[in-house]
């Protein structure tokens, strides 16, 4: 069986707001373990990775070669991308693949937006689990098993592949890059690929209107009763 | 002549020095106080590949050439505050690892190898004798052949890693009478009877990598256990010395690029009479100083590790950079310590621990004496 992971080159929350330092997206960092998990099980023969960008995801993407993805595509499209966009292309590319598997991060931490597995999974007409924080294969891997993480408590799937996984934080700890993995990641082929080979061309339905960092919080106040509270939030925040 | 890394080794360097920052942040004085070693951070660095950089990729290593392994280990010590585990990886690389790739039977690889390379098993020598450390090759611990196994007898110093140890490059003598002819090495595994790790050595720095003293009564190692021919360990050692000569003192080179950043940064922050402290002379001829420590001691390091990666000993360059770099970071230590002054002497701030650390090194793999000696009698005196 062949999984595709899709992954997203992000701003590294660690590095602050000024976002100089692009990480993999840690959710599809989560997805890309579980898959080597997968195939060092003897399940998954073959793990590619895909990610849309320009140039410089190429750092993100030998980030996942070196984890140990077999090989990697980079769709050339550097316009910023909303979910349904990325749906599309990432349609395509099941088309083309033909994997058993897709298995990507729930939401990518820079949008936050939880919709292009779900996308996919439609486009696709494809079963679907979410919130992965468990998945096993069974039924001699024509099924897998999905335990999942809802509002209401844990929920276990049986889903028939092909499917789309989005893999949540629970799900696995990814494993720290190795030297031997970061070399022998250099020497893995990055396949390039053009919306037009791929024969798609969406546009994104939202655009970004402006972006500004969220404001800091200031100290809280201490109230002395009940009433002083009411009166407060009537009067002085008009909450109701 | 042409200094410059390529892509792949700066891209190894700096995943190096990543992985030391994100990964080996356990409490060094702490530790350094309770003598502890790190067994996490050990395996971190096993499970990132440091033990495993010299080793053929066929066992799971990198196998890096030694101009990339000092590099790379350069880093390490550089963002590594923990002296005594990186002296704990070089023993077990040099005197383990090393002996284990140029001598080991195909066996002995497939076994050993893998499990030294990944972190998940941990090497010692043990060469010193009580009666015998600069004369190392009138060992007195012997090896008497019984059949299909031999039995060693006798004690054994200075044991690196000796209480952590899973198995044990030892040396000893078949034949006395043979002086260094007769010494042959043994891979002595964890739990072999007659083998005792006897006590654990408190040390004045490198508190962290443990020591032991050995010892052998009637312990029985089979053949296959044998390191290299009969009679064939004086050269073994020698060569697992060079090694070790020419690649342990990197992590110190990478320790002295520490030193000399946070007395720059010091020097340009504390303010005294008015002005910053780098700004006087007596302070900023110090950190020059350091500087050309530095500078001196990377050239020395990386000039012998390219001397052995055109497949040459390198015997000469081995022993004059252990000689060098090993006063260099000792006087760096100084150095560090007098341009902080009294802060420089509180445990806090981490130079004294460093000073500490810095001073076996004139000692371990050949006194700076026994350089001495050697660069001597290799300039024909």
């Amino acid at each position: 069986m062949r999984i595709l992971v899709p992954f997203k080159r992000v701003p590294d929350p660690a590095s602050g707001a000024s976002g100089s330092q692009f990480i993999v997206n840690p959710f599809d960092e989560i997805a890309i373990e579980e898959a080597l998990r997968i195939r060092e099980r003897g399940e998954a023969s073959e793990i590619v990775g895909v990610t849309i960008g320009g140039p410089a995801a190429e750092e993100q993407i030998r980030s996942a070669l070196a984890m140990g993805i077999d090989r990697a595509i980079r769709v050339d499209d550097s316009r910023p991308l909303d979910p349904f966009a990325v749906s599309r292309i990432l349609q395509a590319l099941v088309t083309r693949e033909k994997p058993g598997l897709v298995l990507m991060g729930k939401q990518a931490v820079d949008d936050d937006a939880n919709q292009t597995g779900q996308m996919l999974a439609g486009l696709l007409d494809w079963p679907q689990a979410t919130f992965a924080s468990k998945i096993e294969l069974i039924a001699g891997g024509r099924e897998i098993r999905c335990v999942r993480e809802t509002d209401r408590g844990l929920e276990t799937l049986e889903l028939g592949l092909p499917a789309v996984i989005t893999a949540d934080l629970r799900l696995n700890e990814p494993r720290y890059v190795s030297l031997p993995g970061l070399m022998k990641a250099r020497k893995k082929p990055i396949e390039l690929l053009t919306l037009a080979a791929l024969g798609v061309q969406p546009s994104p339905r939202t655009t970004v209107v402006s972006t500004f960092a969220a404001p800091r919080r200031t100290g809280g106040v201490k109230l002395q009763s009940v009433e002083e509270l009411v009166d407060r939030l009537r009067n002085v925040e008009k909450l109701f | 002549m042409d200094f410059s890394w390529t892509d792949e080794q700066r891209e190894l360097f700096d995943a190096v020095q990543r992985f030391a920052a994100e990964q080996l942040t356990s409490n060094v004085i702490e530790n350094d106080r309770e003598g502890r070693f790190d067994h996490d951070g050990w395996k971190k660095c096993g499970e990132f590949g440091i033990q495993g950089l010299p080793t053929p990729p066929e066992f799971g290593g990198l196998g890096a050439d030694p101009l990339t392994t000092v590099g790379a280990l350069e880093r390490l010590g550089y963002a590594c505050k923990d002296n005594g585990l990186i002296f704990s990886i070089n023993a077990h690389l040099w005197t383990v690892v090393m002996p284990l790739i140029t001598a080991g039977t195909p066996e002995q690889k497939k076994r050993f190898l893998p499990g030294l390379s990944n972190g998940t098993i941990i090497g010692a020598n043990a060469m010193s004798e009580p009666n015998h450390g600069s004369d190392a090759f009138h060992l007195t611990t012997s090896a008497r052949r019984d059949g299909s196994k031999y039995v060693l007898n006798g004690s054994k110093i200075w044991v690196t890693n000796g209480p952590v140890a899973d198995v044990m490059a030892v040396y000893a003598t078949v034949d006395k009478s043979k002086g260094p002819r007769g010494v042959t090495g043994f891979l002595v595994e964890k739990n072999t009877p007659g083998m005792v790790i006897a006590r654990g050595i408190e040390k004045m720095g490198l508190r962290t990598s443990p020591m032991a003293e050995v010892y052998f009564q009637d312990c029985e190692i089979p053949v296959e256990n044998r390191l290299g021919e009969e009679g064939g360990g004086s050269f073994l050692f020698s060569r697992s010395m060079t090694w070790e000569r020419g690649c342990i003192l990197a992590n110190a080179v990478g320790s002295m690029r520490r030193l000399l950043e946070i007395c720059i940064r010091y020097a340009n922050t504390r303010k005294q009479s008015g002005q910053s402290i780098g700004k006087f002379q007596q302070v900023a001829g110090k950190i020059v100083d350091m500087k050309l420590r530095l500078e001196s001691a990377r050239h020395m390091l990386y000039h012998g590790a390219w001397v052995r990666t055109q497949g040459k000993a390198g015997f000469l360059e081995a022993a004059m950079a252990k000689l060098h770099i090993s006063d260099c970071w000792v006087k760096s230590c100084e150095d560090a310590i007098q341009i902080h002054g009294g802060a420089g002497y509180t445990v806090e701030y981490e130079i004294e621990r460093e000073l500490r650390d810095s001073i076996g090194s004139r000692l371990y793999s050949g006194t700076s004496e026994i350089q001495r000696n050697l660069i001597a009698s290799l300039l024909g005196l």
